[in-house]
């Protein structure tokens, strides 16, 4: 697969199979590629040679894809009036009848250490606390694969180990996870496959350290798990 | 390198401000584009105040009722600057001296004091218009001597010293409640309770002569002393607000200068393009933060339709908004009065297609309060893609609650122009009227929604250079406007006209289902993800 914004290519070579139930850690130093990979399996970005393949064909940016994809990235822009709660509350809602592993809004509000504020707007929370929202609402429905761009962000380090448990927890019951970061600690903790980028190419496929675990890279183009699955 | 430096160690302000003047280049289009606004504005206002000042001389005469929604809205002006201040501080320094010189070891009576001087001169400035103005409102009714008119000079100068005095001091006494954020509310309140109680005044004084008449009649007891000694009061207001304020600078909070500096610029570059989305994104977030809510659980019942029901859900969102800000609900209820007043301030008469304008900005601003979420969507979709809720569906469902408001605002403001007589309310008329209201409101909601729509607003995009060309922000606004005006057309015909048939009703439901059916299937089309 090549990616390029314009004439400047950000990926280029890069070849990827994620395999259901996997976690895969994209690592790199800024600006090698990580946000947009995980942008291109998401959808919202072609590449410009190659394939991306998700559950068996391109990402679509529709209801179903999104009914089976949970992408955190950037934190997004809340509803205006509605608080934590009622924000967690919303998304499990919009995904009845819940058919998937996901947690509660009242245990991930305790999980996500969100309880004295849970009645506030998200604009009150520091940005820990947003980021902790944000990750807490991709988990309060059901999904197949987690996209998570930096999720360590503004996380206090006790928090890290405890977020990895639970994408451990996620994955352990069918879901898979691809993100990007700059904590090794972290990716290790949540059993990652280590992917180094490095100038937009795979320096390292299948790194594997202490917790770093996984197959390597196979078979051609960038392709999302549940190869022989159905789309959702 | 600075020189000038006080004898504690720290620059002079004036030394500063001069440096960064002495290297700061204003291209020559800022010049021209500030001369322009300024030329617009002159042009614009003299045409527009011509006609009431005029009535100073006696002539352009008014009804009682006229005089007394003339000088309601006057006041309601005052109210409406003191708003319009307080969204701008009313205490503020450009945001890039509230990064660079309000958190130094710098004076902060030098930093402040220029922002303070500016505040209070423009509020003198537009005081002395509004007193003059006020004046001019009552003028055929006043007896300034033996001859009655024109109105002596005097007068003038008093209304003009009064009208500054008293907006002076309103506008210091916002900056002196500007660190406290109850105190900041209170003002807020009142100057709505002021803006209201002249609205109401005014259509009162329209609805029964009796009133207007009286109003007027005292306006004819009024004399050059009672002019002093209310320019008097004024002024002295306006003195002890300036020493409170002069006191209050050295130690006026930093933190508070800087956040309602940088939103005052947003808001100044959000105003110059007519960037409403961001306007109103501001206004919300400002309203929420600090809050303490209740949770409260969302609606059941998935599964009676569960391929419908996730839309719902999240339409519902906008309902609980609304519902958690009832002045929002007040201040539409209350502004259905707009209409009659216009009519009566202005053109005198509720026809025409200035009262049809009137109505249809009102419905689509009604509207537009029921889609902050679908703002926050179409500007960044991250929550929506979470959700996995179906675009089309949602946007249907989200069409609800806009077409109920507009269809609210327009029932009501068409029922008030009937009751105030200002429409004519013949028994049957009397009931198309509103009803034709009820039945335009989906069609003001197209507007509403595609406001909410519309893309984030680029300055930089100018659009193709053609002597008749308009920036691509400018037509997508005017865009809008239009699918109101086509989606409510068949009233605000009859309105122009001052007639209203049972084909103006049959009319009205096709154009808003037409409108609005095919600006949800054309917008889904164009971008079905949004």
């Amino acid at each position: 697969m090549r990616v390029a914004y314009g004439s400047f290519v950000v990926l280029e070579d890069v070849d990827l199979t994620v395999a259901d139930g996997e976690v895969v850690a994209a690592t790199g130093v800024n600006g090698a590629g990580k946000s947009t990979l995980l942008s291109c399996l998401a959808g919202l970005h072609r590449p410009v040679a190659g394939t991306v393949a998700v559950f068996g064909s391109p990402p679509r940016d529709d209801a179903a894809f999104w009914r089976a994809v949970a992408l955190v990235a950037d934190q997004p822009t809340w509803y205006p009036g509605l608080t934590v709660r009622e924000h967690l509350e919303l998304v499990r809602r919009t995904h009845e009848p819940v058919s998937g592993w996901c947690l509660g809004a009242d245990e991930l509000i305790d999980t996500f250490g969100l309880a004295v504020r849970a009645d506030a707007v998200p604009l009150d929370l520091s940005s820990g606390q947003r980021q902790r929202l944000s990750l807490a609402a991709a988990l309060a429905r059901p999904s197949r694969l987690l996209l998570l761009d930096e999720p360590e962000q503004s996380l206090d380090p006790g928090f890290r180990q405890e977020l990895a448990g639970l994408l451990v927890e996620y994955t352990g019951h069918g879901g898979t996870v691809v993100m990007a970061t700059h904590d090794l600690d972290f990716a290790a903790a949540a059993g990652a496959r280590r992917l180094l980028l490095a100038d937009g190419r795979v320096a390292a496929p299948g790194l594997t350290g202490p917790g770093l675990t996984g197959p390597g890279l196979t078979g051609p183009g960038l392709t999302g798990p549940g190869l022989a699955g159905p789309n959702p | 390198m600075i020189a000038a430096a006080t004898a504690a160690g720290a620059p002079r302000v004036s030394a500063i401000r001069s440096f960064i003047r002495g290297r700061r280049r204003r291209p020559w289009y800022d010049w021209y584009s500030i001369a322009f606004v300024v030329v617009l504005a002159v042009v614009l206002l003299s045409d527009l105040l011509a006609q009431p000042f005029s009535r100073l001389a006696g002539s352009g005469g008014s009804a009682p009722a006229q005089a007394v929604a003339g000088a309601a809205l006057v006041i309601g002006s005052a109210a409406g600057l003191l708003a319009l201040a307080q969204a701008f501080g009313p205490l503020a320094l450009s945001p890039a001296d509230a990064c660079w010189l309000l958190l130094t070891p710098l004076d902060r009576r030098a930093v402040l004091r220029r922002p303070a001087a500016v505040t209070a001169a423009v509020s003198a400035v537009a005081g002395a218009a509004l007193g003059v103005l006020g004046l001019a409102m009552a003028g055929p009714y006043l007896r300034p001597g033996p001859v009655t008119h024109p109105v002596p000079w005097t007068w003038l100068v008093l209304a003009a010293v009064g009208g500054a005095g008293f907006l002076v001091a309103a506008m210091l006494a916002e900056v002196l409640a500007q660190p406290w954020p109850r105190w900041r509310a209170q003002m807020r309140l009142a100057g709505a309770v002021i803006g209201a109680v002249a609205v109401v005044g005014a259509v009162t004084g329209e609805r029964w002569t009796g009133v207007s008449r009286a109003v007027t009649a005292r306006f004819a007891g009024l004399s050059t002393g009672t002019f002093g000694l209310i320019a008097a009061v004024a002024a002295a207001a306006a003195c002890l607000g300036a020493v409170l304020v002069r006191r209050m600078l050295p130690r006026f909070p930093a933190g508070v200068v800087r956040a309602d500096s940088v939103r005052a610029g947003t808001t100044l570059l959000a105003a110059a393009f007519l960037n409403v989305p961001l306007l109103t994104w501001m206004a919300e977030d400002s309203h929420w933060r600090g809050r303490l809510l209740t949770s409260r659980p969302w609606p059941r019942g998935a599964a009676f339709a569960p391929r419908l029901f996730p839309a719902f859900v999240l339409a519902w969102a906008d309902w609980r908004r609304l519902a958690r800000r009832p002045a929002v609900l007040t201040a539409l209820a209350v502004s259905t009065l707009a209409p009659a007043l216009a009519g009566a301030a202005f053109t005198g008469h509720a026809h025409g297609w200035t009262m049809a304008a009137v109505l249809l900005a009102g419905a689509i601003a009604a509207g537009t309060q029921g889609t902050a979420a679908t703002r926050r969507d179409a500007n960044d979709p991250t929550l929506r893609r979470l959700l996995g809720v179906d675009a089309g569906t949602a946007l249907a469902a989200r069409a609800v609650l806009p077409a109920l408001l507009g269809a609210a605002w327009l029932t009501l403001a068409l029922a008030l122009l009937v009751l105030t007589g200002e429409l004519p309310g013949r028994p049957l008329d009397g009931w198309l009227w509103p009803l034709s209201g009820l039945a335009a409101g989906a069609g003001a909601a197209a507007a509403a929604l595609r406001i909410a729509r519309s893309a984030p607003i680029n300055p930089t995009d100018q659009g193709p250079d053609t002597p008749i060309s308009a920036p691509p922000w400018l037509v997508t606004r005017a865009g809008s406007v239009l699918l109101g005006l086509a989606g409510a057309y068949p009233t605000l015909r009859a309105v122009r006209a001052g007639q209203v048939h049972g084909s103006t009703f049959a009319a009205q439901l096709a154009f808003s289902a037409v409108v609005l059916g095919g600006y949800l299937v054309l917008a889904l089309r164009s971008a079905p993800s949004r």
